[in-house]
């Protein structure tokens, strides 16, 4: 009786969305590694949102597992039943660097790679009070003392960041962490620190309130936000850093499952009506298939590696 | 408002329309799909917070996606309503079943538990609802008339004056615990509890043993639900085997003129505290409702009443953790910094809305701004309305036969835990936290003093070890900021007040502090 239910269904859904064919017949489940309301949540609930207008009777449940920076959703995600309804949001963090530190019960290759729809992009801010107030002043003012640059956890992306360009810049740095990037926000604003790695929406609304000055772009060219901010590649420097939003999954998922997933994922993230309200909430919206996104995260991961390695911290909690 | 000074330097035709454009930012409010929705918002609130284990902070987050096709005034005041909502309704289990519903109202337990096993809960919830609503609206009156003024607060606060302020706040295990040397232990036990996980500044697990699930050390909501709900299960087991009289209602919702006049203090104290600690990121409704208790107890004439079912102990707690509600909404909406973890969500609900919080959202949005002044007042409202009306049905929980409700609050304390994180590791820390309250109960020690240090512990180390790694390890540099100096001075005067007070009060009697 069920069964044939689920087939009636699943027929008059096919004729509907032809993209619907067998694949899939029960909600997906995508594990945000983080708590309800943080930028990876929202962004994916969008998503969730928007493959539910998309495809005609999908559910798409976004599951919050948080704790140990992002380290047990992921777990959980990668060792799900390779059916290809449990996903995981790809965060940078738990993926690319976490390993390296240790404590993690994955590697970056225990992934499959679905595909990335945003990217998040990165402004290093002269915070309230601080002695520079461009580029150039901020290379001039380090090198007779190391500003205190605030991140939001030890280990995290934004420490990495900030540690990874000190290194490409030939500057010394000291990384003063915070328990989250509101904490760290709340300082910078307050003068509490020098300076800060920010989301070019956060900088912008903070900058135009005089709370912060935006130093460089972590891009490889100049981003609409901010026309008049260099990138740090065009001061010489060779390097750029952005986090991202995506799916990932454990390995073994049927290929033409993972065929479908893959072309959702891009359908979604061609959408004009998401890319405006992902641009909204200040995410740059782009399309990278799998093995795109799987490059990526495996440069990350090689840069984070040598960066911990420098910092002392590779397989600390190993 | 920045427009406030504006009016008052203006001329007459001005003020006018100045008056004019801000009541016209209130008349969307009084749609009646928005205020369906806030009335909604709230009600749902408060059965989330009434719920162990479902939070305010949850609750919002999980209800954004609804306020992506409404209006930003329409659904940020839905967030609002939900987050008032969700502080007031943790005071409903924290009375009736010993089980704070959300972290806020731990400090509700201590005197709302008792009243309700006297008979009293009708009583005590009905205070804890007059006291939420105080507490709001005092704190709306001051976010509506000087935000942007007291937003500066925020800002003052660095490392070392977190650390001062942690600090001062662990006084209050010295007083509340009454054997001074059973509360040392348990506070100390607590900040070592909460060394478990990742260290602060650089990141390395400790005393996890290799298990992930703890990396982020013990998890406070199922903590919580463990050492009061789980504990007081282990104590009415014990009692079951002896004969007991089963616990009388009373229909009474209205506490008394002379219980009202008795709480007056602590509710204007509770109000003011709670609307102080909530402008300050990073504390919250938590911290808030410890310290005014404190305060309350420490002022009052008869301090030995308090934990044994005395009004004003609700009424500081419930009146400090609702203030904090429209208080954390300062700092969010003045510069754009959360207060609490709640609003830090909310933060998230107004990017989504295409609305950057800040400074310049006065001059952009003041719809929105005058929008979500107008709807914390209606919020507030709705939450008394209902609070009230749905007091005899909560109530009547404790119609259900003791040994039924015991097993209840069993799968309650599990659910809860287990919906938090979804780690299972969590239900471990709950049991684990249960047999620790049972046996510290049994034996004196005090579960509050535990508790604020799980709160207060890891704001204390990981702002000391920040403070001194920014000012290069000189203490005399960390220490020396006025506002350090004056939590400082506090610190010392709280812990030397007992003596201090015996000092001056040789002559008249015995003091009324320390019980020996």
């Amino acid at each position: 009786m069920f069964k044939t239910n689920v087939a009636a269904i699943a027929m008059v859904l096919g004729v509907a969305t032809p993209a619907l064919a067998e694949f899939p017949e029960r909600p997906l489940q995508v594990i945000v590694p983080y708590s309800a309301g943080g930028s990876t949540d929202l962004g994916m609930r969008v998503v969730a949102d928007a493959l539910e207008t998309k495809f005609d009777g999908l559910r798409v449940v976004v599951r919050n597992q948080p704790g140990g920076g992002g380290g047990i959703g992921t777990s959980a995600a990668v060792h799900a039943r390779a059916d290809g309804y449990t996903l995981g949001a790809g965060a940078q963090g738990p993926i690319a660097i976490l390993p390296h530190v240790g404590g993690a019960d994955y590697t970056v290759d225990d992934f499959e790679f679905v595909g990335l729809f945003a990217r998040s992009l990165q402004v290093l801010v002269a915070c309230k009070d601080a002695p520079f107030s461009d580029y150039d002043s901020f290379i001039a003012s380090a090198a007779d003392k190391a500003p205190q640059i605030g991140n939001s956890g030890a280990g995290g992306a934004n420490h990495i960041s900030a540690e990874a360009f000190a290194k490409a810049a030939g500057i010394k740095i000291e990384s003063i962490p915070f328990g989250g990037s509101s904490e760290a926000r709340t300082a910078c604003i307050g003068g509490h620190i020098d300076a800060m790695v920010a989301s070019p929406a956060e900088a912008k609304a903070s900058s135009e309130a005089g709370q912060m000055t935006p130093l460089f772009v972590m891009e490889n060219a100049r981003i609409d936000l901010f026309p008049d901010t260099p990138t740090a590649v065009e001061k010489g420097v060779d390097f750029t850093w952005s986090s991202y939003k995506g799916f990932v999954a454990p390995k073994g998922i049927p290929d033409t499952d993972l065929a479908w997933l893959r072309n959702a994922v891009k359908e979604v993230a061609t959408d004009p009506a998401f890319i405006a309200k992902m641009t909204e909430m200040g995410e740059f919206v782009t399309y990278e298939d799998g093995p795109a996104f799987e490059a990526r995260v495996k440069k990350d991961s090689e840069m984070a590696k040598t960066v911990l390695e420098e910092l002392g911290l590779l397989g600390m909690n190993n | 408002m920045p427009l406030r000074s504006l009016l008052l330097s203006k001329g007459d035709a001005l003020t006018r329309r100045f008056i004019m454009e801000t009541l016209s930012y209130l008349v969307p409010l009084f749609q009646v799909d928005v205020l369906w929705t806030i009335a909604l918002g709230t009600l749902g609130g408060l059965v989330i917070g009434a719920l162990p284990g479902l939070t305010a902070t949850m609750g919002v987050a999980l209800l954004i996606p609804l306020t992506f096709g409404m209006t930003p005034v329409m659904g940020l005041n839905m967030l609002i309503g939900i987050y008032i909502g969700g502080i007031y309704g943790g005071c409903v289990s924290s009375i009736l079943l010993r089980t704070p519903g959300t972290p806020a109202s731990a400090a509700t337990v201590l005197d709302g538990y008792p009243l309700a096993q006297q008979g009293q809960a009708g009583k005590a919830l009905g205070m804890a609802t007059i006291a939420s609503t105080i507490g709001g609206l005092i704190a709306a009156v001051v976010l509506a008339s000087l935000a942007p003024q007291l937003a500066g607060i925020a800002l003052e606060f660095g490392a070392p004056e977190y650390f001062a302020l942690a600090l001062f706040g662990l006084t209050i295990i010295a007083s509340l615990s009454g054997d001074l040397l059973k509360g040392a232990i348990s506070g100390l036990l607590g900040i070592l509890i909460a060394c478990v996980g990742a260290d602060p500044i650089s990141g390395i697990s400790r005393f996890t043993f290799g298990i992930q699930g703890f990396a982020s050390g013990f998890a406070f909501t199922p903590a919580l639900i463990g050492l009061f709900a789980l504990s007081e299960v282990f104590t009415q087991i014990e009692r079951m085997a002896s004969k007991e009289t089963p616990v009388s209602l009373v229909k009474n919702r209205w506490p008394s003129m002379a219980e009202m006049k008795e709480s007056r203090s602590a509710l204007v104290r509770g109000s003011l505290i709670g609307t102080l600690i909530g402008i300050i990121p990073g504390t919250g409704s938590g911290t808030a409702s410890w310290i005014s208790y404190n305060e309350a107890r420490r002022s009052s004439k008869t301090p030995e009443k308090f934990g044994t079912g005395h009004m004003p102990g609700i009424a500081a707690t419930e009146s400090a953790n609702n203030a904090v509600c429209a208080a954390a909404l300062i700092p969010l909406l003045a510069l754009g910094i959360p207060g609490d973890v709640v609003t830090a969500v909310l933060m998230g609900g107004l990017m989504i809305q295409g609305l950057a919080p800040g400074p310049m959202l006065f001059q952009t949005n003041p719809d929105v701004v005058v929008g979500i002044f107008g709807g914390t007042f209606i919020a507030t409202i709705f939450m008394f309305i209902f609070g009230m009306a749905l007091i005899p049905v909560f109530s009547r929980i404790l119609m259900i036969p003791r040994r039924l409700l015991t097993m209840s609050i069993v799968i309650f304390c599990f659910i809860g835990s287990f919906s938090i994180n979804l780690n299972p590791v969590d239900l471990y820390t709950m049991v684990g936290f249960g047999v620790l309250g049972w046996g510290m109960q049994k034996f004196g020690f005090s579960q509050a003093a535990l508790c604020i240090a799980l709160i207060l512990g890891p704001m204390l180390e990981a702002n000391l070890r920040r403070g001194l790694l920014q000012a290069g390890d000189n203490v005399v540099e960390f220490l020396s900021g006025p506002i350090t100096l004056l939590f400082l001075g506090l610190t010392v005067l709280s812990l030397g007040w007992p003596l201090i007070a015996k000092l001056l009060a040789r002559k008249s009697g015995p003091r009324p502090e320390l019980t020996e």
